[in-house]
């Protein structure tokens, strides 16, 4: 009998959980990964960051830019001392191929340190983000759609999808509300 | 291809029986681990390796190759993860250098980037199946490439022309001599065609201005650096060497000369560019930050005339690996 061996390799362990909800965000120390290729995701981020702000949180900023080399190393260092001094990471932007697979990797570096994570992504590279985050191991990673194509719109419209999405972002994050918050107390 | 292994070219069976004479001939323990390749973060083993070797046609004596050409691109400074998944029509080229170029029948003469028959495309194909069938790289799905590129079929494998070239071998220069593999993020390949040039700084003027276009991912505005090759002929690359026997002088002419004023580029780009701190005091912005980012190397037929341009791909940084043979 002639026996065929099978080329392919495959990864066999998965966490389908999504990690931990972002509860209350009051006090809380957020960090926002942005980067070098995308104006929308400043114009997006800048307006969440203003409500996560009104909500209580202190939020900062990181712009992933060369990721290869010293540049890239040093890269890693920095993020990883953000991630320790952070409660919860916003990540993004995947709007093309490999900005999309640093999203994710970044995503799954905070998800891995155990904080309150969600991965932004526009609607054409949702496919493509899902994929990476189950091939990297964690098929639960939260998500955040926005619509695409999103970088070659103005920056009033951008502002415009941003406060339109700013409430389904913070369900996605698993964001409990005042209301709810209060309740609890 | 109903398994989906395949690339749409009838492949050879991975008989258990040819994967065993592959690592026979190969000298490598089939489950040594080589690297962990992305997207699919999955162990790139000796047999899987041999595996998809045998499905391209490839002969076991290119396992080293394979092997040094895979640890080289699994190198966190070339990137796979992003290049893997890009929206770019990018592959990863190998240029082989040392005296196994002979051996493995790697061209790097006529028609050395596509087109020539030999063994380098059995290798190129093992790689680029290596890259579905390990890593995962697959259209649509974790590849985003906008247009592919033909050498994601076979691969872009060839040699420099060591015995031709007036300058050391780029490997060598590189750090690693004798047999060496170094693997390149090439967004394809292009044409530059210059038929009236005579002297050095004629023919170097061409390639360098050539390079420089708004496009080239070196002049991306979300670049810090990058990285580009020219590949010169071995006709024009004598007439340069004598005026330059330096091979640094040649990547400094190059670097000087590939560059775009500023304001060439739309007002939008000119802050992010700015901000790169990429514009120099003359109002120009050079396509890579460097002399030393010129790659430079001899190859190609005698019929002069034509040089060729591999532009680089994001931050992707250039890897060279011994090959080490038993």
């Amino acid at each position: 009998m002639t026996i065929i061996l099978d080329p392919t390799a495959s990864l066999v362990h998965d966490l389908a959980e999504p990690g931990p909800d972002a509860g209350v965000l009051r006090g809380k120390k957020i960090a926002i990964r942005i980067d070098m290729l995308w104006r929308s995701w400043d114009w997006v981020s800048e307006i969440w960051a203003e409500g996560l702000r009104a909500e209580g949180a202190e939020v900062t900023f990181w712009r992933s830019c060369g990721r290869t080399g010293r540049e890239g190393e040093q890269a890693e260092r920095d993020y990883g001392a953000l991630l320790a001094q952070s409660d919860m990471a916003i990540v993004g932007l995947g709007n093309c191929g490999s900005c999309t697979s640093w999203t994710i990797a970044d995503a799954l570096t905070a998800a891995a340190a155990g904080i309150p994570t969600i991965a932004v992504a526009t609607a054409h590279f949702e496919g493509l983000a899902h994929n990476l985050a189950k091939r990297g191991g964690r098929s639960g990673l939260r998500f955040h759609i926005l619509p695409y194509p999103l970088d070659i719109l103005p920056k009033e419209q951008v502002h415009d999808i941003a406060r339109n999405h700013y409430r389904s972002f913070l369900r996605n994050f698993g964001v409990r509300s005042r209301l709810a918050e209060q309740s609890a107390a | 291809m109903a398994q989906g292994w395949g690339d749409g070219l009838p492949l050879i069976p991975p008989t258990q029986q040819r994967v065993q004479d592959f690592l026979i001939a190969g000298g490598r323990f089939p489950d040594e681990l080589i690297a962990v390749l992305p997207p699919l973060r999955a162990e790139c083993t000796v047999e899987k390796i041999a595996i998809n070797a045998v499905m391209a046609g490839c002969t076991g004596d290119a396992m080293p190759l394979l092997c040094a050409a895979i640890e080289a691109m699994a190198d966190p400074r070339f990137d796979l993860a992003g290049l893997n998944a890009t929206t770019g029509s990018v592959v990863p080229a190998m240029i082989v250098n040392g005296s196994i170029r002979n051996r493995l029948d790697i061209p790097c003469q006529a028609g050395c980037l596509g087109g020539v028959a030999g063994r380098a495309v059995a290798i190129g194909r093992a790689i680029r199946l290596i890259m579905r069938n390990v890593a995962g790289q697959s259209i649509g799905s974790t590849s985003q490439s906008v247009y592919g590129t033909p050498g994601r079929v076979a691969g872009i494998v060839f040699g420099e022309w060591e015995e031709r070239s007036p300058w050391a071998p780029l490997a060598e220069r590189r750090g690693v001599g004798g047999d060496a593999v170094t693997v390149y993020g090439a967004m394809g390949t292009a044409n530059i065609c210059d038929v009236v040039a005579n002297s050095a700084d004629g023919f170097l003027d061409m390639i360098a201005k050539s390079m420089a276009y708004p496009g080239a991912n070196g002049f991306l505005p979300s670049s810090a650096f990058a990285e580009t090759l020219c590949v010169i002929n071995p006709i024009w690359a004598e007439v340069i060497a004598k005026a330059y026997p330096r091979i640094e002088d040649v990547q400094a002419y190059i670097w000087d000369r590939c560059a775009l004023p500023i304001d060439w580029f739309r007002p939008e780009y000119r802050d992010p560019i700015g901000n790169l701190g990429r514009i120099k005091p003359d109002g120009r912005v050079h396509l890579v930050p460097t002399p030393d980012d010129v790659l430079v190397m001899v190859a190609g037929g005698e019929g002069g005339l034509h040089a060729a341009m591999l532009h680089s791909w994001g931050t992707c940084l250039t890897v060279t690996r011994p090959v080490e043979t038993a």
